[in-house]
């Protein structure tokens, strides 16, 4: 793939270039009041906004799978289609467990065997993804344990002055031609020394096909207060719930699609009250064997990124990799 | 670059209204309705109906033929409560079908036993229906349906007719002494029935249907008589809400049961049913 250098001199004239015409969504920095000093995804109003420091708190999974996505509107038993309004959306600063995150929600939504998801295609066509390399994670990531793919339209690599920039798909390229003041072309700035990010933490392994029986799942399924923030602080859960929200007229209204956590309880419960995961334990482990090896068995390819964040985010601090798996 | 407008105008979460052609009370607490829905399907598989402002709901196809659908269905949610009381002529909303089928026709030739209990009869009325107009086609068909009690019996004339096509048996779990419904069966489970009668497991395929419970005690029984795993086909049941593999709320130690189900092979399913 074509690769270019950017000075980092010109960077935020490149990004108030980018946004005269497009929507940026990039790393900001909490305010300093906020009690978590953490980033978070944002559409910027200025280039100086940009803090890709820290990995965010949340994925970007949400810009893209609309925490309440209207499927249709109704009006008694008359359908009218949904519309989603958007501009084109450059997002900035996106590390590669994220990126890898969209990769793995594009193989569920984008599957033409099964169907493809129109509203999340409309969300992602509407989407140019520029990654962030990041040379080290923080306490809680373990990417490393995966082999997590170049999935990007492009890829910043900070060099002293200049971000090296590889470019990884022909939205990329397009995006390059459209800037091209700001770009020089090279060859071989990128090397795979490049490329790595250092881990302090690793999984392990990620055979644990045999070890569903284990007694070390407890140790989890105890301290688990079933609160689900792991799944929504996940780059990869896509589970969800349909739901009809009527207005007071009780004849129109809107079905509209919504983020389910795995970990509570009504996850599996069917008419009838029967819950078919009614103990944690149960709920702890689809949760952990969805990320690890059931997506693997069906789509060749681990379901975590690495991210880390469902074990930053855990009020019980639950450590399913070094604590758990690690130990087994 | 300005805003742009999708109109998301095929989506496969969008139902079609279709109307109900016939609307039959079954028992204290479920119905059939046949649907004007021409749809190409197979005995075993699944669509979702729904009332807008209530909800959607899986429900299993039970008839086999193109020109209709016909829908058994028990009032336990609130869609299915809902559902039941419309009457001839109402509209609903529908969108399918989902999920795999009873695989009938690789088992020409063969001996055929279908077992059912309460509401799982319905799921297998489309394939008792398809080994009706194809009967030349396979060997001995056993037939085993469970009720709670003989007024729960679903499908009463369509019992009269298999009666006399088929070796079928009707057990209830229970008769009341006051039971005012004209019934043929004995009392006992179903699984009681199906040790008494089934000895031979010669090229014979089972399929069965019901609560979870009946379920595992009858591929018990049927796996002591020598069956192998591989020729029972057992019917999963979870929440679901797409139908496309895409919520997640149907997954079984990683199969989805909307597109790897709700039609098991039992060897697939075996450890992991309360999963």
């Amino acid at each position: 793939m074509r690769q270019y250098l950017l000075q980092k001199s010109k960077f935020n004239d490149f990004i108030s270039k980018v946004m005269d015409n497009n929507d940026v969504i990039a790393p900001v920095e909490a305010k300093k009041e906020k009690l978590v000093s953490k980033s978070f995804f944002k559409k910027i109003n200025s280039a100086e906004e940009i803090s890709v420091k820290k990995k965010t708190y949340h994925p970007v999974k949400s810009f893209f799978f609309d925490p309440k996505e209207v499927l249709f509107k109704f009006d008694g038993n008359k359908i009218i289609d949904a519309k989603i309004s958007l501009k084109t959306r450059v997002f900035f600063g996106v590390r590669r467990c994220d990126l890898n995150g969209i990769y793995h929600q594009d193989i569920v939504f984008l599957d033409e065997k099964t169907q493809v998801d129109p509203y999340y295609k409309a969300r992602r066509d509407a989407s140019i993804l520029i990654g962030y390399h990041c040379k080290s994670g923080d306490d809680y990531c373990f990417c490393n344990s995966f082999e997590l793919k170049d999935f990007f339209d492009l890829m910043f690599y900070e060099k002293d002055n200049t971000y090296g920039i590889e470019v990884g798909s022909e939205k990329g390229q397009k995006f390059i031609s459209n800037f091209q003041e700001f770009f020089d072309e090279t060859e071989n700035a990128i090397t795979d020394a490049d490329k790595i990010i250092k881990n302090k933490k690793k999984l392990k392994t990620t055979d644990i096909k045999d070890k569903y029986d284990s007694k070390d799942w407890e140790k989890g399924a105890d301290k688990c207060l079933a609160c689900g923030a792991c799944n929504f602080l996940c780059p990869n859960c896509h589970c969800f719930t349909i739901e009809d929200d009527i207005n007071f007229d009780l004849k129109t209204g809107e079905r509209i699609r919504k983020p389910a956590s795995c970990q509570l309880k009504h996850f599996t419960r069917v008419a009838g009250d029967h819950i078919f995961r009614d103990n944690k334990l149960a709920r702890f482990k689809h949760r952990i064997y969805h990320q690890i090896q059931y997506f693997k068995d069906r789509h060749d390819i681990v379901f975590c990124t690495g991210c880390g964040r469902c074990i930053e985010g855990c009020p019980a601090r639950i450590d399913w990799v070094d604590d758990i798996i690690n130990k087994m | 670059m300005t805003t742009k407008e999708t109109i998301i105008s095929k989506s496969p979460y969008k139902p079609i209204p279709v109307k109900i052609k016939e609307y039959v009370r079954e028992t204290a607490d479920s119905f059939t309705i046949k649907l004007d829905w021409k749809l190409k399907h197979e005995p075993g598989q699944f669509v979702f109906c729904s009332l807008p402002g209530i909800g959607e709901a899986p429900i299993s196809i039970c008839s086999y033929d193109d020109k209709s659908i016909e829908l058994n269905i028990r009032e336990v949610g609130n869609v299915t409560n809902k559902l039941g009381i419309l009457k001839e002529g109402d509209e609903l909303l529908v969108r399918g079908p989902y999920g795999t089928s009873y695989p009938m026709a690789r088992f020409k030739g063969k001996n055929i036993v279908i077992i059912g209990g309460g509401c799982g009869v319905a799921p297998l009325k489309g394939s008792v229906e398809f080994l009706e107009k194809h009967r030349e086609d396979f060997k001995d068909i056993y037939l085993f349906f469970g009720f709670r009690t003989p007024e729960d019996t679903l499908f009463r004339k369509k019992m009269d007719i298999w009666k006399e096509k088929f070796n079928m048996h009707i057990t209830f779990d229970k008769v009341e002494s006051k039971s005012t419904v004209c019934y043929d069966g004995t009392e006992g489970f179903v699984t009681q029935k199906v040790q008494e009668i089934i000895n031979d497991n010669d090229d014979t395929v089972v399929f069965i249907c019901g609560p979870p419970i009946m379920i595992e005690k009858t591929a018990e029984i049927l796996l002591n008589k020598g069956f192998e795993e591989e020729d029972i086909y057992i019917s999963a049941e979870r929440l679901m809400y797409c139908g496309m593999g895409k919520c997640g709320r149907c997954m079984i130690h990683g199969r989805y049961t909307c597109l790897d189900g709700a039609v098991f092979r039992y060897d697939e399913l075996k450890d992991y049913k309360d999963d």
